[in-house]
């Protein structure tokens, strides 16, 4: 090992662990101590990784209170030290991390309001795809509607959660005071993907969750309106199913369609 | 200080030969004179598409357009259809003495395919060893030893991106014991022997003159003057025993006068503004894009380059 890599390995390990063995290689400069001056990269380190967090989970942040997010913040620093060149993937690991350790695993609203800003997050920069025209599902012959698919737009994801973390965000973003913590015995139904350029999410009703689920999975239309039928008034079905692709395809959820199997 | 020409030489290819994978484009030629510009940031996006701000030209912060898709890579598209651009890294981590990361440069290499900047830069420092990464720009040792493993490094990436880079001088706070050259020697020594561009950070070379107890002029007159092709502008925190290069506030008198003298020294150089944190309304960014202008108007009198890069003369 060269002097340079020793030097190297002994600076980052005083960076990261506090150690000071690094201070008999550095010099006092005119006007401060060593100390003083290495203190900068070591305070630069941990501020830096948690305003990054910060940065990407700002709900997070605000409701947790300052202090206890500064000291989430530093412990995950901690626990999951940067592997990558991009500082954008440092807080992919924040859910997970949360729901691993106390206290914050005592509380699903806190690590499934991180789970739904992750995903925004993801979104935000996930892989562009194509965006399916409404004129293009009109065109499909009647008789072919029973075998068409739905491709789910490429930044689309769908995810349960089981306490009022989506209603805890709304509140956040309206800079209004959060509800109290709730879980409950049915799951919250999310729907996550970025609309021209903007990220954006919705909670879906049980039927709604159910027919978004199946369809992605590849289920074709006729299908999907037959499982409706069980839902609820099975008269109706085939305009709930058709009302609940208006609104996906309005809202750009969706990539392409195709027919047959 | 051991003195610079008294260096060992050995290039890179010398003691690579097997590392050169990349195209072989590299042409030598400095990298043209772009005018007075800014680092783009994504509050400015708006403002700089649906106005005419008069800004040359934008540096880029590469890894912020490292991502898969989505708006900022859209914005930037926008961008260089109207702006010349120039990528800007931090996490190159050219000193470092770990294996090079192939991942990153490939994602580098890739976004400069689709960019096409005039150039592409990042820092002389090392961000992080055995696989973690620290995000910040370490200070190394300024040794024969150092230098030789970063002319090496250099052209390892230069051969792999099919170019020269540019790399800029950081801001330090320590300085190791025991070194063997000047910063400047370091610099010279790796810009002459690896073939890279310098990118010159006037308040960089103001802070750690001061953090260290050196002349800044003396730094100024220690680079050659053929190697530097831009300037990076920003403003610090002052510690009063130290100072920290925050790129929050505006620039200050005392790297206002360096910019000058450096001016003196190499000539039309593109320059930028760089403000980092606490980002500005645009407006506010453009009169200290003004201001660079009109000192090199002022300093730079007879060159019609710099002249001619005054909006609507």
């Amino acid at each position: 090992m060269s002097d340079f890599q020793r030097l190297q390995d002994e600076f980052q390990r005083c960076i990261v662990s506090g150690d000071d063995s690094v201070l008999d290689k550095i010099l006092d400069s005119p006007k401060e101590k060593r100390d003083v001056l290495f203190g900068v990269y070591r305070f630069a380190y941990s501020s830096r990784l948690v305003e990054a967090l910060s940065n990407d989970h700002p709900f997070l942040h605000t409701y947790l209170g300052d202090e206890m997010f500064d000291e989430m913040g530093k412990a995950y620093v901690v626990a999951k030290p940067s592997h990558h060149p991009n500082l954008r993937w440092f807080s992919q690991g924040i859910p997970e991390f949360l729901r691993a350790n106390k206290p914050y695993s005592d509380h699903p609203e806190i690590y499934e309001l991180a789970d739904l800003e992750k995903a925004l997050n993801d979104v935000f920069d996930a892989t562009d795809g194509d965006v399916l025209a409404i004129e293009e599902v009109a065109a499909v012959p009647p008789d072919s509607w029973n075998d068409l698919r739905f491709h789910p737009h490429s930044t689309a994801r769908r995810f349960d959660l089981t306490s009022n973390a989506a209603a805890i965000w709304i509140a956040l973003k309206n800079e209004e005071t959060p509800p109290d913590a709730e879980v409950s015995g049915e799951p919250s139904r999310i729907l996550v993907w970025r609309q021209d350029n903007t990220p954006m999410f919705r909670e879906l009703t049980a039927e709604e969750g159910m027919m978004w689920d199946e369809a992605a999975a590849g289920i074709p239309f006729g299908v999907l309106c037959s499982m409706l039928a069980t839902y609820d008034d099975p008269d109706s079905a085939a305009g709930r199913g058709a009302g609940y692709l208006r609104g996906w395809i309005e809202s750009g959820l969706l990539s392409g369609i195709s027919i047959g199997s | 200080m051991t003195p610079s020409a008294s260096i060992a030489e050995k290039s890179a290819s010398e003691m690579n030969p097997g590392l050169a994978t990349g195209e072989r484009v590299r042409s030598g030629a400095k990298p043209p004179f772009l005018g007075f510009g800014l680092g783009l940031r994504p509050q400015h996006y708006n403002d700089i598409l649906d106005g005419d701000p008069p800004i040359d030209w934008f540096e880029v912060i590469s890894e912020n357009y490292m991502i898969p898709g989505g708006k900022p890579l859209q914005m930037l598209e926008r961008i260089r259809e109207r702006y010349p651009v120039v990528m800007h890294g931090v996490s190159l981590s050219i000193a470092s003495t770990a294996a090079p990361d192939y991942e990153y440069l490939t994602g580098l290499r890739d976004l400069a395919r689709r960019v096409e900047p005039k150039w592409v830069s990042d820092h002389l420092c090392w961000t992080g060893v055995h696989g973690k990464n620290l995000h910040d720009l370490m200070p190394i040792p300024y040794t024969r030893e150092s230098l030789d493993h970063v002319v090496d490094r250099v052209q390892l990436v230069q051969d792999f991106l099919g170019r020269e880079i540019v790399l800029e001088n950081v801001s330090t706070y320590v300085q190791f014991a025991n070194p063997e050259m000047t910063e400047w020697e370091f610099l010279t020594e790796l810009s002459r022997r690896s073939g890279c561009w310098l990118l010159f950070d006037v308040n960089n070379v103001y802070v750690s003159a001061f953090n260290h107890g050196y002349d800044p002029y003396t730094f100024l007159e220690g680079i050659p003057r053929d190697r530097v092709v831009q300037f990076h502008m920003a403003g610090h925190t002052h510690m009063e025993t130290h100072i920290v290069d925050t790129h929050d506030h505006p620039v200050c008198d005392e790297v206002w006068d360096l910019y000058a003298a450096a001016l003196k020294r190499f000539g039309a150089v593109s320059t930028i503004i760089e403000r980092d944190d606490h980002i500005p309304p645009l407006d506010e960014l453009l009169v200290e894009v003004q201001k660079l202008r009109d000192i090199a108007a002022e300093v730079l009198p007879e060159s019609g380059e710099a002249r001619q890069m005054e909006r609507g003369s």
